[in-house]
């Protein structure tokens, strides 16, 4: 097989996402479940605060500014959260930039986040099981490798977690604590301290990249060459990306660019703070597509990587692992015919 | 010598000038205050050493009815010697500001090295100068300077001082100093305190106040290097070049009692000019950074908003020019008034319609009125001048500049992101309310402003004042409150007014002792929050028995009223005075009750709890479900948003 280049495993990666819905559905129930039951909650606390209180009839009907602060400044917990930021495209630049400035988020929604990385911790192996097989691996499949991946990320992870962690305990503080406060020190026009900003920003969003790419490798290595070592897996990645940096970057890159795509399209169309009957739900419609188009950004990251490595390494389909299959249940048993000697 | 020669001439011009004609140039005649202070100056800055070398004479006169035995001088710059003046200590209690991160060399100092009297008979007092602690005894704390005089000044008399320093211009501390090439001069000569009959008020330096000082002319010559542009209080007189490669720019004004002075090769010059039917026009002159040039309009009419409705409010602008600063990035200069020149502030990205350059600008605009004009002590009453700009200030934002929206700023705090949804309006915003609601109760506004807690004396300063006064806008109406404002400013302009010759000029307009009022919200710390408790409506034979508690859960008393609305449109007003825990309304009507709102018109702007202020019935109540699921549904797409950035990581 030829390799394909940056471009064509992209366009491939693209192809194999939409080839397997179910995984996409199955990635955006999984968001849904975890931030489901804390919306919930929210409700009750926000419920409980206004009680037959006539404020509500602003805040369903618009935006009662004065409400939300009140709320915000005696919530504790979920509740201090709740800020104009939410609405709209507020919303993806407040994550954003926290996550860029590394400002802390109240632990319940740390926990929700850990959970949440968990679960695709868990569903990575399935999910690029089935890309790099590139065809219906059913229910038994995907889980079955889910399962059997799920200890291995486990072991990338805690590499992850240490390489992550230094990243934003020591590498984030140090830019921009340390080099970007010594480097604006002097500056008195805010152009160029912004300039300084974004070139730091840039810096980490490389390092931060860098990281990424070599993990998604790993990932993709440990599924389809069926590997055990998480190092493993990320010496065989650091090796695959050093010798195809062009594609490999290139892939990443096109991916960045729809992740770029797919938040200007969000700036366009996110919905406002409109009313409580239909709008809210359409809102919430729109809401819910913006998160569907992440979320198949974020499984094209991992399909058009793990074309790429097949084309460049292995054949397209080829997987090490054997196609998983599933004992019968008991159930099956019992249906069986009885055979003349029984 | 030159000085001597200089001063001896500006001082009989200064006295020559109660009897000459208005002219401009910075001269006002006849005079509009006692001048019983006026400055001559003449400072180097060299730009290298960032130091600047300065000699000054004061023409001052005693106008209480003590004799004065002793002089007392503000040294604002020793505040930022070092970690132990009273202005560091009292910085680093408040959570609210940072101390900023200086190397030894960029620390201030001013060091008085000669200090002299002429009266009667010459005398040096260099070396009987000693630094005194007047408000706290901090022994380390070098802002007072004090000497004894050779032989008290009587009631009326005057005295001639005069004296040298110098100063080293700091890295920005509160408004003042250097940052790259650009200099912002301010509280940087030493200055006269205070004389009244109780003695001198001559306050050290506090993290949380400002000043406070007499009226006087000021004539200054400062020479900084050639081409650089400067601006100052007052007007341009005199420009010479000198032939080491710097100039000396002379500018005066009459009536002030501050002066303060900026340069930088940067700045980029604009002017304009306020014109209007029944007020003095006023020649404005914008000093505005290269990045912000597509904001000069912005700051322009923002001024000339200031200038309108505080000129046709209270009293007209006198002084017939303003000077617009825009700072540097960093330079920690903006948002600060000095007389007829104050710093705004802004953003490389403003976008139209938020809160600054406007508000800001017309904040600091707002300052010439009360602070420059009104000339309150800003170390023991901040409110009576910060508060009261801040209620004029937000009366202009709304009156003026609507719609104006909420926004935010990510990323550093560089881009900035409009919420269209959210107006800010005057009662909840431009008010501050959030502010005051999560600290109501630092401290009761009657105490000496120094005194106020660091991190929460800016809210009790400002927020609530401006609260309180909008509240008895609402209350007693604005034609009351503003002819309350333009009596007090007429009566107390360039004059020092204390809190009770305010609180004496509101019960004496609106014809009612507001002495209660003022015991609420200005000599407690109390806080206001009425509600609803109970609402009841049911039916009883034909007819249905309503029952609504209204209820104090504050400290903090004020008359409100209870509405109650009842189905076909019915509807009652209750006058509570609001002095019990609760009470009791019953109604036995056809109808049926549907609301109950205490304060329903939103009287009380200081209520910190504003949704208890109503109960719903049936169908009304169904909103508060709606509300939640509809903001709940928004939160969702964030949290999930929230948790897909974080998914980066796996």
């Amino acid at each position: 097989m030829t390799p394909v280049n940056a471009a064509e495993a992209w366009r491939d990666g693209i192809r194999r996402v939409f080839k397997a819905p179910a995984i996409v559905a199955g990635v955006w129930l999984v968001t849904t479940a975890i931030s489901l039951p804390l919306a919930l909650s929210l409700r009750t606390e926000l419920m409980n605060h206004l009680g037959a209180s006539l404020a509500a009839t602003s805040a369903a009907q618009g935006v009662n500014y004065e409400w939300m602060q009140e709320f915000a400044d005696q919530a504790t917990g979920l509740g201090t959260t709740f800020r104009p930021t939410i609405i709209g495209f507020g919303a993806v630049l407040d994550n954003l930039s926290a996550f860029m400035d590394a400002v802390p988020r109240p632990v319940l929604v740390i926990g929700a986040a850990g959970v949440y990385i968990a679960a695709w911790l868990f569903l990575a192996g399935g999910i690029i099981d089935r890309y790099a097989r590139d065809r219906a691996t059913r229910a038994h499949g995907f889980f079955s490798a889910s399962g059997g991946f799920f200890f291995r990320f486990v072991r990338l992870a805690i590499v992850m977690g240490v390489v992550y962690g230094l990243m934003f305990g020591y590498l984030h503080p140090w830019l921009f604590d340390r080099v970007y406060t010594r480097l604006i020190r002097n500056v008195n026009v805010e152009r160029t301290a912004f300039m300084i900003r974004a070139g730091l920003y840039l810096v980490f969003g490389l390092c931060l990249a860098a990281v990424n790419v070599i993990f998604d490798y790993a990932k993709v290595r440990t599924v389809v060459e069926d590997r055990r070592s998480a190092f493993g897996a990320l010496a065989a990645a650091l090796h695959f990306v050093r010798r195809n940096a062009g594609a490999a970057i290139g892939v990443y890159a096109l991916n960045v660019a729809l992740f770029a795509l797919t938040i200007a399209v969000y700036a366009v169309l996110a919905p406002r703070a409109g009313g409580s009957g239909w709008m809210m739900w359409v809102g919430f419609a729109i809401g819910q597509m913006y998160v569907l188009g992440r979320l198949c950004v974020k499984l094209i990251f991992w399909a058009s990587e793990t074309s790429l490595f097949q084309s460049r390494l292995a054949h397209a389909g080829y997987l090490a692992t054997p196609a998983p299959i599933w004992p019968d249940s008991p159930t099956a048993e019992a249906l069986r015919p009885a055979s003349p000697n029984s | 010598m030159r000085l001597l020669h200089f001063s001896m001439m500006t001082l009989w011009s200064l006295a020559a000038a109660a009897s000459a004609h208005a002219e401009a140039g910075g001269t006002i005649d006849p005079a509009l205050s006692p001048r019983n202070a006026s400055y001559i100056i003449d400072a180097k800055l060299d730009i290298t050493s960032r130091t600047i070398t300065g000699s000054e004479v004061i023409l001052w006169r005693n106008i209480t009815t003590k004799p004065a035995t002793e002089l007392q001088f503000h040294l604002y710059w020793n505040a930022w010697r070092d970690d132990h003046s009273t202005w560091l200590r009292e910085t680093k209690l408040g959570s609210r500001r940072t101390v900023p991160m200086v190397r030894p060399d960029e620390r201030a100092r001013i060091d008085v090295t000669s200090l002299g009297v002429r009266g009667n008979a010459r005398a040096d007092l260099t070396t009987v100068m000693r630094f005194i602690a007047p408000d706290d005894g901090n022994a380390d704390d070098r802002t007072v300077l004090a000497a004894r005089l050779p032989q008290p000044v009587a009631p009326g008399a005057s005295l001639t001082i005069e004296l040298t320093w110098t100063a080293h211009v700091p890295r920005t501390f509160a408004r003042t100093g250097v940052i790259g090439n650009y200099f912002f001069i301010a509280q940087w000569f030493p200055k006269l305190g205070v004389l009244q009959d109780e003695g001198w008020n001559c306050h050290q330096f506090h993290s949380g106040t400002e000043f406070f000082s007499d009226y006087g002319s000021y004539d200054v010559r400062m020479t900084v290097p050639a081409r650089w542009v400067l601006g100052a209080t007052g007007v341009e007189r005199e420009r010479h070049d000198n032939a080491n490669g710097t100039t000396t720019h002379r500018y005066y004004q009459d009536d002030v009692h501050d002066f303060v002075w900026t340069t930088s090769p940067d700045y980029v010059e604009r002017r304009a000019r306020f014109e209007h039917a029944s007020l003095p026009p006023v020649d404005m002159r914008l000093l505005i950074q290269p990045e912000h040039t597509s904001q000069i309009a912005r700051h322009f009419e923002a001024t000339r908003a200031a200038l309108k409705y505080y000129g046709e409010w209270y009293g007209a602008y006198p002084y017939g020019h303003i000077t617009i600063i825009d700072p540097a990035y960093q330079s920690g200069a903006g948002g600060m008034e000095y007389p007829t020149l104050f710093t705004a502030g802004t953003r490389w990205l403003a976008p139209d319609h938020v809160d600054d350059p406007e508000d800001v600008a017309v904040h600091e605009a707002g300052h010439q009125f009360f602070y420059g004009i009104v000339g309150s002590n800003e170390f023991e009453d901040a409110w009576m001048d910060e508060g009261i700009n801040t209620f004029s200030e937000a009366r202009v934002m709304g009156t003026w500049a609507s719609p104006t929206y909420v926004s935010q700023r990510y990323f550093g705090g560089f881009i900035p992101y409009v919420f269209k949804d959210i107006i800010a309006d005057r009662e909840i915003v431009w008010n501050r309310f959030a502010g005051y609601r999560r600290n109501p109760k630092g401290d009761p506004q009657s105490m000496t402003s120094f005194r106020y807690y660091p991190a929460t004396g800016g809210v009790i300063t400002y927020n609530k004042t401006a609260l309180w006064l909008n509240t008895m806008e609402r209350w007693l109406g604005w034609p009351t409150v503003q002819k309350t404002m333009s009596t007090y400013f007429s009566r107390w302009k360039f004059r020092h007014p204390k809190p009770q010759d305010f609180f004496d000029t509101a019960s004496e307009v609106s014809g009612r002792d507001l002495t209660g009022y003022f015991d609420q919200v200005y000599r407690s710390s109390n806080v206001f929050d009425y509600g609803i408790q109970e609402l009841r409506s049911d039916k009883d034979g034909d007819r249905y028995r309503t029952l609504v508690v209204a209820r104090r859960y504050g400290e903090a008393i004020f008359p409100i009223d209870v509405r109650v609305t009842f189905t076909e449109g019915r509807k009652v007003v209750e006058h509570w005075d609001g002095k019990d825990r609760w009470h009791l309304y019953t109604y036995d009507f056809p109808q049926r009750a549907v609301t109950a709102q205490a304060d329903p018109d939103h009287v009380l702007l200081l209520d910190v709890n504003l949704t208890n202020n109503s109960r719903a019935l049936t169908p009304l109540d169904k909103f508060g479900p709606k509300a939640a699921t509809k903001w709940s549904l928004k939160w969702m797409v964030w949290l999930q948003d929230c948790l897909l950035t974080w998914s980066v990581f796996v």
